[in-house]
């Protein structure tokens, strides 16, 4: 390994923590959804346009998610930065696949993750059921800090772990170019399916599904009229 | 007709409820059961602002609504009957056992005397027995806060 | 009241320690800290009560947690009955996170997203998901400042300016324009990603999102996205192993 590629890796890891921690804890600012982690992540391996397509298919599965009220979700973010590692610098027509079905992993495993953390913070907050009485705001300020270390704990694993797997894949995964490209398309297909499976349960019935429709046909086509420009 | 959904949830109309539930549902009338809700009018003007529109919402005391039971169902519109409490399920349906066969146990919260079931579910041993006699009196009954999450049993909740 | 500022850098946490015994409580706790300093001067008696309260159960949408702060922390310094106080932040959190959620999170979130997807569609570079963080962040900080001004300044009367403001029309709004536009982004964005393997390859892709859509519909949407795209990817590995 080069010093300039141990500077990535370790750019890398530190920008998939931050996406880990914007997700729920800090600061909320969208820095976690596959659109920005992955084109960021792109950006740092010198390959922007791979980061793009892998977060933008990345981000038709996490269209799926409606995050109301406390409920569980996967996390994309390192899943991004570790999908768009195993798709720089190669054709993105055969990455594509291999590296959202990484992604995937990650996000899932992101999930779980986020349910542990919560356990732990609900404990400490047990712990500490008497001091919180007391009304000294340190012992608030205390929990709220730790559990926010806790959280860059859990993202700077869950980046190691996204990129790990990156790794481990770029090294024994060897597809024909059929194959690769084969699950580029799944990826795409199974994507845009999350996607409008998400709006349509989102917009349930009524007024909005009629704007969901309005906009499939006016996406359908302009794709087709581009399509056909290409 | 029978109402679309029978939900337990001690935070009454959030996101899960409006958007998890109510836009796949088709909701169209939300009917509100809490004492101190009911004996509040500005807690009303909140949750009359957090239901989309279209939707319609009406409030009543535990005691008030067991009557109303019968007529609420006759409407055609559809409807979800929402209760913050566990004894306040219970009085409903003693009321009415038909109209509140099916039940949702969509969130019940962190305080002392109860312990965890599910993370967004925690009950007393004295709501968990009222629960079980629902049961077997042959009410169904499940914990689920969401749609797309798996549906639990009370023989789990234990 | 001082601490203005700080609690709405602290407020950009609320979520921070999150978790299923308190929720977003810690987390309001926290950022009421430099809201409640001054009454520990001027209020000795009633600043522990109100640090207690401050940190109790509560859950709402994280953008919008600043009204139930501000007026919580306001009606603290009105000298409002506790339980008064402890009653409205519990009729708060139902209420603003319907109307937050319905507002960000199946209104402008995907509403931005979708259009950053047709963006990328129609050509546009990096710029077009630089312009989404943005756009996003700039709405949220302008709510989440007026949600905490507003609190601050009205108490107990939030609920009146809340129903006065534009929020809840504008959460009934964006709901459509979130479906429309992921209604156009997701058809470019696929056809745009689908090109290079021509009409075969857009073909097997439709095949594939029907195949989940009808699978969504037959599970009740029991099948989560990631699930279905591995098994998506899974089942091609297998079929071109077995036709290899």
């Amino acid at each position: 390994m080069t010093g300039a590629e141990s500077i990535t890796i370790l750019l890398l890891l530190a920008w998939g923590t931050v996406a880990g921690v914007d997700l729920v804890s800090l600061p909320q600012a969208m820095l976690s959804r596959p659109l920005v982690a992955a084109a960021v992540a792109g950006a740092l391996l010198g390959d922007v346009g791979a980061g793009l397509r892998v977060g933008a298919v990345l981000e038709l599965f996490a269209l799926d998610v409606l995050p109301v009220g406390a409920v569980r979700y996967p996390d994309y973010g390192a899943a991004a930065v570790g999908a768009t590692a195993v798709a720089a610098g190669s054709p993105w027509e055969l990455g594509l696949g291999v590296a959202v079905g990484i992604g995937l992993l990650v996000s899932a495993v992101g999930g779980w993750s986020l349910l542990a953390l919560r356990r732990l913070n609900a404990d400490a907050v047990g712990r500490r059921a008497a001091a919180l009485r007391s009304g000294e705001p340190a012992v608030i300020r205390r929990l709220h800090l730790a559990a926010i270390g806790r959280d860059a704990a859990r993202s700077l694993l869950l980046a190691a772990f996204a990129l790990g797997s990156a790794a481990v894949t770029l090294r024994w995964v060897r597809l024909d170019r059929e194959t690769a490209a084969a699950l580029t398309i799944a990826a795409i297909g199974a994507g845009a399916a999350s996607a409008l499976g998400g709006a349509a349960r989102g917009a349930g019935s009524g007024r909005r599904r009629h704007w969901l429709a309005a906009g499939g046909v006016a996406g359908t086509a302009i794709g087709l009229l581009v399509w056909g420009l290409r | 007709m029978p109402f679309v959904l029978s939900r337990v949830d001690d935070r009454l109309i959030h996101g899960q409820v409006v958007i998890g539930w109510g836009r796949p549902l088709g909701v169209q009338r939300i009917l509100l059961v809490d004492d101190e809700v009911a004996a509040n009018e500005w807690e009303q003007d909140l949750y009359r602002m957090a239901v989309p529109e279209g939707v319609t919402i009406e409030f009543a005391g535990t005691v008030a609504a067991a009557p109303l039971l019968a007529a609420w169902q006759a409407d055609a519109r559809r409807s979800m009957l929402l209760t913050g409490s566990v004894p306040a399920l219970v009085h409903l349906y003693a009321a009415d056992p038909a109209a509140l066969h099916r039940i949702n146990l969509g969130g019940l919260h962190h305080r002392p005397g109860r312990t965890e079931r599910l993370p967004y579910l925690y009950l007393t041993a004295e709501e968990y027995r009222s629960l079980v006699e629902l049961e077997t009196l042959g009410a169904d009954i499940t914990a689920q806060d969401v749609p797309s999450a798996v549906p639990v049993g009370l023989g789990a909740l234990a | 009241m001082n601490g203005t500022g700080r609690a709405f850098l602290r407020l950009l946490s609320v979520q921070g320690s999150w978790n299923y015994e308190r929720m977003q409580g810690i987390g309001m706790g926290y950022a009421a800290e430099p809201l409640l300093r001054d009454l520990r001067v001027a209020e000795p008696g009633r600043y522990p009560e109100a640090v207690v309260r401050s940190a109790e159960f509560f859950n709402a949408n994280p953008y919008l947690a600043g009204l139930a702060l501000g007026a919580s922390a306001r009606a603290e310094y009105d000298a409002v009955p506790g339980e008064q106080i402890v009653r409205l932040r519990a009729a708060l959190a139902g209420p603003l996170g319907a109307l937050g959620d319905s507002l960000f999170w199946a209104g402008i979130l995907p509403a931005l997203s979708g259009l950053t997807l047709a963006a990328l569609a129609l050509g546009a570079g990096w710029w077009a998901v630089a312009v989404f963080v943005v756009g996003f962040n700039a709405v949220r900080l302008a709510i989440s400042r007026w949600s905490l001004a507003t609190g601050l300044a009205t108490g107990m009367r939030v609920g009146g300016a809340l129903a006065a403001s534009k929020l809840p029309r504008a959460a009934a709004r964006s709901g459509a324009a979130a479906a429309f536009a992921v209604g156009v982004g997701t058809p470019l964005a696929a056809a745009w990603l689908l090109h290079p393997f021509g009409a075969r390859g857009a073909a097997s892709a439709l095949l594939i999102a029907a195949a989940g859509l009808a699978l969504a519909r037959w599970s009740g949407a029991r099948f989560t996205a990631p699930r279905f795209g591995l098994l998506a990817l899974g089942i091609t590995l297998l079929l071109r192993l077995v036709t290899a």
